[in-house]
């Protein structure tokens, strides 16, 4: 069962450009916009298993192939906070435009917090299998012009009532597509961090002295 | 028998079953495109329509649930074709109806969405167009309720009146993915005038069956079943429940007045042929139903069985500050107005954006689309100019009460014809050629000439809302009883209910609140459902609440005691902004404190001096402290914010005390066509707003002539543009192509998360801004200020 009841306000601050503990102005604010945004939602996902040969049209590019190097099968995934969020957010702009941009942000983190809960439901269903983890249109070199294709492979117009714009974009907007791939066998470990990161020479939390988690 | 007549009288009526789950199991390719099969293997096609026919299928829908011009624009086929051989296809297999099949255009409508609704009309008109040799239409699995309204509007402009079916997809919670209602749906739909409506796929028959009794209980029309076969296996994805089981799960809708059932995906057609042996041993059962009065948008109803607010403050009349705003098209200051009605307790908007200087029909629909895009509070259009209601009625996505009509013959015979046509309710005022009658008695005879007229044309009783106008008690004294006398009577003895403008009781006199106050107290008692008033007035909102309480609405008074429970009798709170400085309201984000000192300072400072020497030393320091790292953006923009609700006091004032305005100059800004990512571009707006220039908001997803259009009209020396997307990118390098073309004068500015300031030169841009901060650094050089 998908259950968003709070907000990963860290994370929702490090979207906005916060510090991680910001003063108490941003937290009250915070508290009103957290109860706007988890009113509006209307969380759901759908979902459908392939064969990793099946994809080859999709799949376009080196890094998504190099990431699903040793997964045979590939779960194709969509996740939506709905379009009442997006109402949620207008409706936060037209009143406060700082309301607005926390709301956005706060969306943002908790439409990745419905993406692990998804990915942790649907993963279920494979216990004997080891996830890579989860790659997204707009990574690396997988481009988003791929989008109108994944969305119809799982028919998530139907079942979720998303849509591409003519400019390759998810409308609603705080929705996601993902990729998961599986394996038989235990995938080495994925590097993280600063290290990593593409912002890591232009970061404000570095330039600061902090990380952003 | 014709089906018109089946559909009048209420008759069964079955439906076919899943055309994609039988194309599927032949082996359609994954992702592959079903409409095409109409060309490459017509006979599968037909051979899957004959089966439902046997299986005893009344009706069959065509191969066409995507066939519109967005979704086939890659099978080199045209709409025309496609529909026209589906229809030849379904034609040979001897069904008794065909139903010309439209699914969702697959593009979501503005505001969330970029399609237009006039493009989604045009996309429909063209597939009705091409289907005039199927017997009826059947728009299905719809979840958008204005996607649905334009498709009606094509269908019965351009459907050679053929019938029209309508169903929608709702999930467990019993609203769609849009969050459109039961009520809504039914509502809107049986307002517009279509011929049957009902719900499919999305869920099986078990979990359709809470949705499907709400819905039997909001429409008079035919109601359509066509359910799944169960739910979906998650890993398969496949359906599993039996036809037995499908066809008795059935049984239950045809008990709460369900006649015309079908299958959607998951069934097959042992499923059609389970389902009609079912049905050949029922009869249909006739609902009796007393539908209330009720208006809504598409995700809210209010049902008008007790006192409802209408918010009366969107409305020009006697506000130069509200004549400014929609002079400048300043949208944001009417959809403030309408959220600060709705917190205060406004059940309903009242719109009226009249004003003798602006095109009065485009600035409706605009309000409209605005106001419906951030809330879901339904609108009363408040217009005397029948092209402005026409055009606000056509976009209004739900059902609006118009206001208003008047005992004249004119206005009659122009007036509900269209309340009509687009299936709203309205309110009568009573008066006429020789004005408004003295006594009660002429008022209700006109109350009663408005509601017999408005039946006659097939308006339903509960749509016709009565205004006995409130006159003025200074100058009319005698008249006040008299209008509650007319209120009393039209409730009692029309039985309809009333509306009531009260603010103009009071005009005229001292202690106004005061008297307006009582007189909607007295008028509520009278028998008043509809006050029309100012919400943010809290004492009027708490008389309404007050005698919802007194008059045993509110039962065990839980709305009072939830509005008044945590009231603490307190000392006159002394304002805070005593010892405050703009300086430290602003900088500290306090909005309401930045707004009354500025208040405070304009009885003693020039409007002008006030922006000079402290609102805008104050945004510099706030903009300083940002470049120096010292504080975030957020930070920034709070500061911006709080200096906004400082700068709308002195336009206020400077509207009532002077012709002066505060301009540094003029400059358009936009998201570029394919983008919808708009906050960045909205804090440019806002930063550039405080630092008093004139911003032209074109807002997002902007097409480059509109863009251009907008520069040449306003000749801005100043063009912002922003993307968000990499994707977006070349719609930015052709609006500045455009731009350098036509308004050679202008200079551009670009920004946005992917631009870099080598890309914007590349692109022809004049200046690339890395923040809302730069920009406003750009301007005052562009603009010398």
């Amino acid at each position: 069962m998908i259950s968003l009841s709070s907000v990963d306000r860290k994370q929702a601050f490090r979207y906005m450009g916060l510090p991680i503990e910001p003063d108490l102005h941003f937290q009250h604010l915070a508290d009103v916009c957290e109860k706007k945004l988890l009113s509006s939602i209307a969380p759901r996902y759908c979902w459908k298993l392939f064969q990793k040969s099946d994809l080859q049209t999709l799949l376009i590019g080196q890094d998504i192939q190099i990431h699903l190097e040793h997964c045979d099968s590939v779960i194709l995934f969509c996740a939506t906070l709905s379009q009442s969020t997006d109402a949620c957010i207008r409706a936060a702009q037209a009143e406060d435009i700082l309301k607005g941009i926390m709301i956005d942000a706060m969306a943002s983190a908790l439409t990745e917090q419905l993406c692990d809960q998804a990915e942790q439901e649907m993963l279920s269903s494979f216990p004997e299998k080891y996830p890579a983890w989860r790659f997204s249109p707009g990574y690396g070199d997988l481009p988003l012009s791929i989008q109108t294709d994944f969305l119809r492979l799982i028919n998530a117009e139907k079942r979720l009532g998303i849509c591409v714009s003519d400019g390759g974009l998810l409308i609603p907007t705080k929705s996601v597509t993902a990729i998961t791939g599986l394996s038989d066998q235990p995938l080495p470990k994925a590097k993280k961090g600063c290290a990593i990161c593409n912002l890591s020479q232009t970061c404000l939390y570095r330039k600061k002295g902090v990380h952003c988690s | 028998m014709n089906l018109k007549s089946v559909l009048q009288e209420q008759k069964f009526l079955i439906l076919d079953g899943g055309m994609g789950t039988m194309l599927q199991s032949a082996g359609l390719e994954l992702g592959g495109i079903p409409e095409m099969l109409n060309f490459t293997d017509p006979d599968l096609i037909t051979n899957i329509h004959q089966a439902y026919v046997k299986a005893g299928a009344d009706v069959i829908y065509t191969n066409t649930f995507g066939a519109n011009r967005l979704k086939m624009v890659k099978t080199h086929k045209s709409v025309q074709q496609i529909i026209q051989t589906a229809v030849q296809n379904a034609k040979r297999s001897g069904a008794k109806y065909i139903a010309q099949d439209i699914g969702p255009i697959g593009q979501l409508l503005e505001p969330t969405g970029t399609l237009k609704f006039e493009e989604a009309y045009d996309i429909f008109r063209e597939q009705i167009e091409a289907g005039n040799d199927a017997d009826l239409i059947i728009l299905e699995t719809m979840t958008d309720l204005y996607e649905v309204r334009a498709g009606v509007l094509a269908a019965r402009e351009h459907g050679n009146g053929r019938p029209i079916l309508v169903t929608m997809s709702f999930e467990e919670n019993g609203r769609t993915f849009t969050g459109c209602e039961i009520p809504a749906m039914a509502l809107t739909l049986e307002g517009l005038g279509v011929d049957a409506i009902g719900v499919n796929c999305s869920l099986g028959p078990e979990e359709l069956t809470p949705i499907v009794q709400e819905l039997c209980q909001w429409t008079t029309l035919p109601v359509i079943v066509k359910p799944n076969a169960g739910l979906p296996d998650p890993v398969t994805n496949t359906y599993d429940f039996d036809p037995q089981k499908f066809g008795i799960c059935c049984q239950a809708f045809i008990k709460m007045g369900a006649t015309i059932l079908g299958g959607c995906c998951g069934t097959t057609p042992e499923h059609i042929k389970a389902l009609s042996d079912m049905i050949q041993s029922q009869s249909p059962v006739k609902r009796t139903l007393s539908l209330p009065s009720a208006i809504c948008s598409a995700n809210r109803t209010v049902i008008i069985n007790q006192p409802r607010i209408i918010g009366e403050r969107i409305n020009p009349t006697g506000k130069k500050r509200f004549k400014q705003a929609l002079l400048e098209h300043d949208t944001d200051y009417i959809l403030n107005q309408a959220i600060q009605q709705i917190d205060a307790g406004a059940d309903i908007l009242d719109v009226n954006v009249g004003l003798p200087q602006i095109d009065e029909a485009e600035m409706m629909q605009t309000a409209v689309k605005a106001i419906q895009g951030i809330t879901d509070t339904p609108l009363q259009l408040d217009t005397t100019d029948p092209k402005a209601l026409e055009a606000g009625l056509r976009i209004y996505n739900g059902k609006p009460i118009v206001n208003s009509v008047n005992g004249e013959e004119e206005s009659l015979c122009t007036v509900l014809p269209l309340v009509k046509k687009y299936g709203a309710a309205v309110v009568g005022l009573t008066l006429d050629k020789n004005g408004i009658p003295k006594t009660a008695q002429g008022r209700f005879e006109i109350a009663e000439r408005i509601l017999n007229r408005a039946l006659a044309l097939g308006i339903r009783r509960e749509d016709v809302f009565i205004d006995c106008l409130t006159l003025t008690a200074s100058a009319e004294q005698e008249g006040v009883m008299e209008t509650l006398e007319a209120v009393h009577r039209v409730k009692t003895e029309l039985g309809l209910h009333t509306v009531l403008g009260v603010s103009n009781i009071s005009f005229g006199l001292p202690n106004r609140e005061l008297v307006t106050r009582n007189f909607l107290t007295m008028a509520l008692y009278a028998g008043l459902d509809l006050p029309i008033i100012n919400p943010n007035t809290e004492s009027m909102t708490s008389a309404v609440r007050t005698y919802k309480l007194l008059a045993n609405i509110d039962k065990n008074a839980v709305d009072f005691i939830a509005h008044y429970g945590n009231d603490q009798p307190s000392a006159p709170a002394q304002p805070k902004s005593q010892e405050m400085t703009l300086a430290t309201a602003i900088s500290s984000g306090l909005k309401s404190e930045a707004g009354s000192i500025t208040k405070k300072l304009l009885e003693s400072t020039e409007a002008m001096t006030i922006v000079n020497e402290f609102l805008i030393p104050a945004l510099d320091q706030a903009g300083a402290e940002f470049e120096k790292g010292k504080i975030f953006l957020p930070q920034l923009i709070s500061a911006a914010s709080a200096a906004q609700s400082a700068f709308e006091a002195i336009k206020a004032h400077l509207c009532e005390h002077s012709s002066e305005t505060v301009s540094r100059g003029t400059i358009v800004l936009a998201t570029v066509k394919g983008d919808i990512h708009d906050i960045g571009k909205n804090i440019v707006k806002i930063l550039l707003e405080n630092y008093g220039y004139d911003v032209i908001d074109l807002g997002k997803d902007v097409p480059y002539e509109a863009v251009a259009e907008a520069t040449e009209k306003s000749h801005a020396p100043l063009v912002g543009l922003s993307a968000l997307m990499t994707t977006t990118l070349p719609s930015m390098e052709n609006t500045i192509k455009l731009l350098h073309e036509r308004c050679p004068w202008c200079q551009t500015v670009v920004g946005g998360a992917v631009l870099t300031p080598d890309y914007a030169e590349q692109i022809g841009a004049d200046y690339y801004a890395k923040d809302a901060k730069e920009t406003v650094d750009i301007a005052k050089k562009v603009f010398q200020n």
